[in-house]
């Protein structure tokens, strides 16, 4: 038994509580702090609280967070998100594990110094392949550039901190704002090392500007993103701006005044630059000009509602919300006082839920609403904010609650207010530590205004707001397992009914709605029913944001009008495939959802019309497939996600996906049997109609449309053939006669699989080889072809 | 108080009762595994699918209240399809015989495991009750069986299989020595009258399988003595006396005898038949040379029958053993006869006739080497002995190699809900063939056993531990395709359920949580 400091324990136990209920957030302290569940930590909180053995036992084996043994120093978390996928995630996943020599059914080195997961998805798509390690993240990888990455954090991790700069007075007024885009990806893309560098050369030159922070821009494909905003003139959008570019961005457009200033900022940096013999001026090339081009032609088509602002306010800065008219639905909702007014304007303009399944939101409210509670009995409704988005490819939810926190506490303080709630939570899976965070002082900051609290801005309306983070598991974005992991509970789905609307939270009248069902709600409060029903197609109205990634040349984050067709998505906004390839298909919603074919890419966008052709809305994922993309191997590798997020407990979904899984593995494996694709397909029915709950029943939807639309690939692995050149067991990495013998790929083959022979046509031994795609990336002569 | 329709049947129920309650109410038989009347319904099992007509739901009928006006589909091929589909997912995932190898190696299927536990707590008494189930001649198939049940034993491949056959022997030998052998009890007299012809193995075996049921037996032979073929083809290995003895154990059960009888000769075939209200053919290998004559259709090897039933085409009449396959092994006929006999049984009883065909069972199929020290553990550690030393066996040597068997049978079989219900709706254990998880038992040594993989996370268990303050309670551990039921902080099974323990073993649908057997 290990022998721990327990004070620890005590401590967290006083801080959260002794109830069962209070298990999950006890042992992500825990595992926090002795980065795992040591055993007498877990005995020491049973003997102390109400929390049973046995839910320890369940619940800490159930959530992927926790870990019962010790990890490594560094945590790498390699993202399997589909677009990372689609760009080869796993050989950057095999490249690490064999570079740090970890054995196989292993997850740390033997020096205890990384221990390597997978993650099913960053939410940094537009990145793909991402690894995080620790609170780094690194993107665009490939095997080649792994030791590159390992050597890097290893550089920056004995890096001391540096010496606070020297800062110097501000020469003048300021005469514009430096806005830098700090969502998540743009952090992974490198926009903090920029944000820390404008400031030190505003610091050290003086120069009359203001550093703002904004939320997430959308443009992923051009981060990190640099706005200048001058008071008087035009604005300048700055694109892939790397932290040594800074400089010369600041003094183009920001010289301090003083004279003397200038000089001896001048002067040193003249040494410095006679030192280094840098180019001069590199980021003015990349200046963009928003109105014009390809940013125009990225926003053009875009419809701002739940994005409203996105890139010019600060996430944080209540008062600047409020001055874009932030609150002013809540507002009017208190000035209209009649809840039932509320629901009915929510009806009217025809918002219907955004985590997926796109039930209408008004109905949803008005059955909460109508549940009768005897508050004498302690009996009250709750409202919870469902941020568990676990879609890999999809990252709408976190980027919503990064850039406008006070957004969606607004939209949720709406919904209670409609329903008869005081008392909510967010739900947000732990993954997003940023998004967390920024919740969490944005409710304090609501708080210590009056926004939420008691008596919210003067009315008789009160509102408690809470959060809850979730451990790791995909599942709990479905409503009833949400309901059982925040009672402390293994994230099991039940039976529904009864639905939460009736027994929630603790048995209570609960209203569950996605992130960006709240965010749009203070916007048709704002701007009425009328002008939000405008928007859309017959039966769906509005916008809808999506994560725009894959195989496409701009990827991001959008805001499109419902109705929008999926061609116009990819060629107007995202600007075509990328590379010049061909449009295979678009997959859309995610593990639950199907793709569209490139035939059928005029498909409008809406509910209805994502259903008919087989792939539903989702939660807004849409990651762009082109001609090298295996469907088979798409397929799969949605069926392994949900397979692995499966809870486990009904009998269609644990055995069901996996027997289903085991086809479609051996097709990859080119050991598929004859029928196996007619098994699959019934198969896959029977999962649909026979499982509990949304994960189950729509895990089968990928596999069906992939065999609706291109069951051809499919029987071509029977026949043991890969049309796409994926599936590694069926294909072999050639070199042809253009050879140079110039041993480039030889040096840089990881296994040895190519003999180092100069000036010959050089050859792969295929039973060394791994496919790892190197030898293909770094031929200079294109000589390397796969067969 | 709401009013549904089932399969179109209305039923009234009370409020808060299920789909379920509504079925029972109605007789109709949804098979359920994990619910259990007074816990809460898990929904997890879902064989008890029904479907709602109006929205086209399926849902899981334990869980699912009955509301007013609701039209429910229970007994339709779609939703049997689906309860189907379950059955053969739980059973893809299924690491346990229902049935051990030996019973499948057996011609006669005898309950081998049975007559070892038998002979391992010393009760010969049971045993060879055990062995006379199915095989009526086991001190002749002791002595002249080629032994295809121990070919079929796990143990084969490792340190060789368990004694089987001897075994059997010393418990049919003692027996027979005892001055009174056993017989079984026959059931009261039917009235009816049946002709065997030949008694040979299958004339024998068939006589006394149709004497237990109850019926008049006449059994008629060319020869002088009974016995057939066992009379001259075994000269060294079975010595007259054993088989005078076993015949005329067969015999004393009120089987009238007629030797030197010769059917076509002393009396015709459709005497017999007026005679007799049914008639079975056993005369041997060279039946085929004389069943024309007596009016019978006749294959490539003997009389021909209708696969399955025995039946020859001529009313009344029957054929088994040699008559029908020319030749055989001695244990085959015997199979033949017992198999015939329970196939004559329904005839005179006015049943409809089944065809014998094999029972359901999930199999773990073979054992790869890496897993056989978990199975030889089930196992006593003692070699297999060359040659029984003695004959018959000293009892406690007999018990202790019959302890050598590795209990691959299950000990839940005929009282397990998933086998009872795979079998109800032809659910074929094979369709999702895959690989299968690592066959393991928890707390071997303790009183209360678990086998995971014969686990279908009805969650059971878990609930009625919860209710005791004695446990330490279960829960589920894991997530998705590896979630299995587990003990906290690594304790033992007893601490677990504490005195809930007998009541989890009761609950359990299928043999995942069992007693130890005492030794």
């Amino acid at each position: 038994m290990d022998t721990i400091d327990l004070n620890f324990v005590d401590d967290a136990i006083e801080r959260i509580g002794r109830g069962p209920e209070a298990v999950i957030p006890i042992l992500q302290q825990i595992q926090q702090h002795y980065r795992y569940l040591p055993q007498t930590a877990l005995r020491h909180v049973c003997a102390h609280t109400d929390i049973t053995p046995a839910s320890i036992e369940g619940v800490s084996s159930f959530y992927t967070q926790f870990r019962h043994e010790p990890v490594g120093e560094h945590l790498i978390h390699v993202c399997l998100g589909t677009a990372c996928h689609v760009k080869g995630a796993q050989l950057v996943m095999d490249s690490i594990r064999q570079e740090l020599k970890i054995a196989k059914g292993e997850d740390t080195d033997r020096d205890g110094k990384f221990t390597v997961q997978s993650v099913a998805c960053l939410g940094c798509c537009t990145l793909a392949p991402v690894v995080q390690i620790d609170e780094l993240t690194y993107g665009g990888l490939t095997p080649k550039k792994v030791p590159e990455m390992l050597h890097d954090f290893s550089a920056q991790a004995i890096r001391p901190a540096k010496p606070a700069a020297i800062t110097a007075h501000r020469s003048g007024e300021s005469i514009g704002e430096i806005r830098i885009g700090m969502g998540s990806c743009c952090v992974a893309q490198g926009s903090d090392k920029v944000r820390s560098a404008i400031e030190s050369v505003i610091a050290q030159s003086g120069a009359c500007a203001d550093v703002k922070r904004v939320g997430c821009v959308g443009m992923c494909h051009q981060t990190p993103l640099v706005e200048i905003v001058p008071k008087s003139g035009e604005t300048s959008l700055y694109a892939k701006v790397q932290a040594d570019d800074v400089e010369s961005l600041v003094m183009k457009h920001f010289k301090p005044k003083s004279l003397m200033r200038r000089i001896s900022y001048s002067a040193e940096k003249f040494l410095d630059r006679f030192l280094s013999d840098d180019e001069d001026e590199p980021t003015i090339q990349k200046s963009i000009n928003p109105r014009e081009g390809s940013v125009c032609a990225f926003l053009g088509p875009q419809k701002h509602l739940a994005t409203e602002y996105c890139g010019q306010i600060d996430p944080m800065n209540l008062e600047e919300y409020k001055r874009h008219d932030g609150f002013a639905g809540l507002k009017k909702c208190i000035e209209i006082g009649d809840p039932m007014k509320i629901i009915e304007e929510v009806q009217n303009s025809g918002l219907r839920g955004r985590g997926g399944a796109g039930f209408p939101s008004g109905i949803k409210w008005q059955k909460v609403r109508e549940v009768a509670i005897d508050q004498s009995r302690g009996e009250k409704k709750y409202i919870i904010c469902n941020g568990d988005e676990g879609d890999p490819g999809a990252f709408m939810d976190r980027m919503l609650l990064e850039s406008f926190p006070y957004r969606i506490i607004e939209g949720m303080a709406i919904a209670a207010m409609a329903v008869g709630s005081n008392e909510g939570y967010f739900y947000v899976r732990a993954e997003y530590p940023l998004a967390v965070k920024r919740i969490r002082e944005a409710i304090k900051i609501c708080e210590q205004d009056g926004i939420l609290g008691e008596n919210i801005l003067g009315s008789d309306f009160s509102l408690k707001l809470g959060i809850m983070e979730g451990a790791g598991a995909f599942v709990c974005g479905e409503e009833t397992a949400l309901l059982a992991s925040m009672q402390g509970e293994r994230g099991m789905p039940h039976l529904r009914p009864p639905y939460p609307a009736e027994l929630g939270l603790w048995k209570q009248p609960t209203l569950i709605n996605n992130v960006e069902t709240y965010a749009l709600v203070p916007w048709i409060m704002r701007n009425g029913s009328d002008a939000f029903a405008a928007l859309g197609t017959e039966k769906s109205k509005g916008t809808k944001v999506f994560a725009l990634a894959g195989k496409v040349s701009r990827g991001g984050l959008i805001e499109v009008p419902m109705g929008i067709t999926m061609r116009q998505v990819i060629d107007d906004v995202g600007g075509g495939v990328a590379n010049g390839k061909k449009l295979k298909a678009v997959q859309v919603g995610g593990p639950s959802g199907g793709c569209v074919p490139a035939s059928l890419a005029d498909t409008s966008i809406d509910y209805e019309s994502l259903a008919e052709v087989g792939a539903i809305m989702g939660s807004g994922g849409l990651v762009v497939l082109d001609e090298d993309d295996c469907m088979v191997d798409i397929a799969r590798y949605f069926l392994r996600f949900t397979q692995d997020q499966s809870c486990g407990k009904c009998t269609f979904c644990r055995v069901g996906t996996r027997r289903m899984l085991d086809i479609l593995d051996r097709l990859c494996e080119g050991k598929g049997k004859k029928g196996d694709l007619d098994t699959l397909e019934r198969l896959s029915h029977d999962v649909s109609a026979g499982s509990l709950c949304g994960l189950g029943k729509t895990a089968p939807n990928p596999v069906l449309s992939m065999l609706k639309y291109f069951r051809e690939e499919f029987e071509a692995h029977l026949d043991g053939r890969c049309p796409a050149g994926k599936c590694v067991a069926m294909i072999e990495y050639k070199i042809n006669s253009k050879c140079t013998g110039c041993t480039i790929c030889a040096q840089e083959c990881p296994v040895d699989a190519i003999p180092l022979t100069p000036y010959k046509i050089h050859t792969i031994d295929n039973d060394k080889c791994t496919r790892c795609d190197t030898c293909l990336q770094v031929c200079p002569e294109n000589a390397v072809y796969v067969e | 108080m709401p009013k549904l329709t089932i399969d179109s049947r209305e039923v009234e129920v009370e409020p808060g009762e299920t789909i379920l309650d509504a079925a029972r109410k109605l007789g109709i038989h949804v098979p359920t595994l994990c619910y259990l009347k007074g816990y809460k319904a898990s929904t997890s099992c879902q064989v008890c699918l029904v479907k709602m007509v109006d929205n086209g739901r399926v849902v899981p009928s334990c869980g699912m209240p009955a509301a007013d006006g609701m039209k429910i589909e229970s007994e339709t091929a779609e939703v049997h399809a689906l309860r189907r589909t379950a059955l053969e997912l739980l059973l893809s995932d299924h690491v346990g015989d229902c049935l051990a190898p030996c019973y499948f190696a057996c011609p006669a299927h005898m309950d081998i495991p049975k007559m070892l536990r038998e002979i391992g707590d010393e009760d010969t008494a049971a045993a060879i009750a055990t062995i006379k189930e199915d095989i009526a001649l086991p001190a002749v198939l002791g002595r002249v069986c080629p032994k295809p049940c121990e070919k079929g034993c796990r143990r084969n491949s490792a340190d060789g299989p368990v004694e089987v056959c001897d075994l059997k022997r010393s418990v049919a030998d003692r027996d027979l020595a005892s001055g009174t052998p056993f017989i079984p009890e026959c059931k009261t007299d039917s009235g009816k009258r049946v002709a065997v012809v030949g008694a040979g193995p299958t004339g024998l075996a068939a006589a006394f399988h149709l004497r237990c049921e109850g019926h008049a037996v006449k059994l008629f032979e060319a020869a002088e003595k009974a016995g057939g073929r066992l009379r001259h083809e075994f000269p060294v290995d079975l010595p007259a006396e054993v088989l005078d003895g076993e015949v005329d154990v067969i015999l004393e059960m009120g089987i009238d005898f007629a030797p030197k009888t010769r059917i076509g000769e002393d009396l015709s075939l459709d005497e017999l038949k007026q005679d007799f209200d049914a008639v079975l053919v056993c005369s041997g290998g060279d039946t085929k040379d004389h069943a024309k004559d007596w009016g019978l259709k006749i294959s490539r090897r003997g009389v021909d029958i209708n696969a399955g039933t025995f039946e020859t085409g001529t009313e009344k009449v029957f054929a088994a053993g040699n008559a029908i396959r020319g030749k055989g092994l001695v244990v085959r006929s015997v199979a033949d006869g017992k198999e015939a006999a329970g196939t004559i049984n329904e005839f005179l009883q006015g049943k409809p006739i089944t065809p014998i065909a094999r029972p359901f069972s999930s199999r773990i199929g073979k054992i790869p080497e890496s897993e056989m020290p978990e199975f030889l553990a089930n196992g006593k550690p003692i070699h297999r002995l060359a040659e029984p030393e003695t004959n018959p066996f000293d009892l406690p040597v007999a018990a202790e190699h019959a302890d050598r068997c590795l209990e691959c049978g299950c000990i839940a079989h005929g009282n397990c809900s998933l086998e009872t219900y795979a079998a109800m709706y032809g659910a074929d254990p094979t369709r999702y063939h895959s690989e299968r998880r690592a066959y393991v038992k928890v707390n071997r040594s303790g009183s209360v056993v678990y086998e995971p993989g014969k686990c279908i996370n009805c969650e059971l268990c878990i609930q009625i531990a919860s209710e005791s303050q004695d446990a330490l309670g279960l829960s589920f551990v894991g997530r998705g395709f590896d979630v299995r039921v587990g003990v906290p902080f690594h304790g033992t099974m007893e601490d677990a359920l504490g005195s809930t323990a007998e009541k989890c073993i009761d609950a359990c649908p299928t043999g995942a949580l069992y007693s130890a057997r005492k030794r």
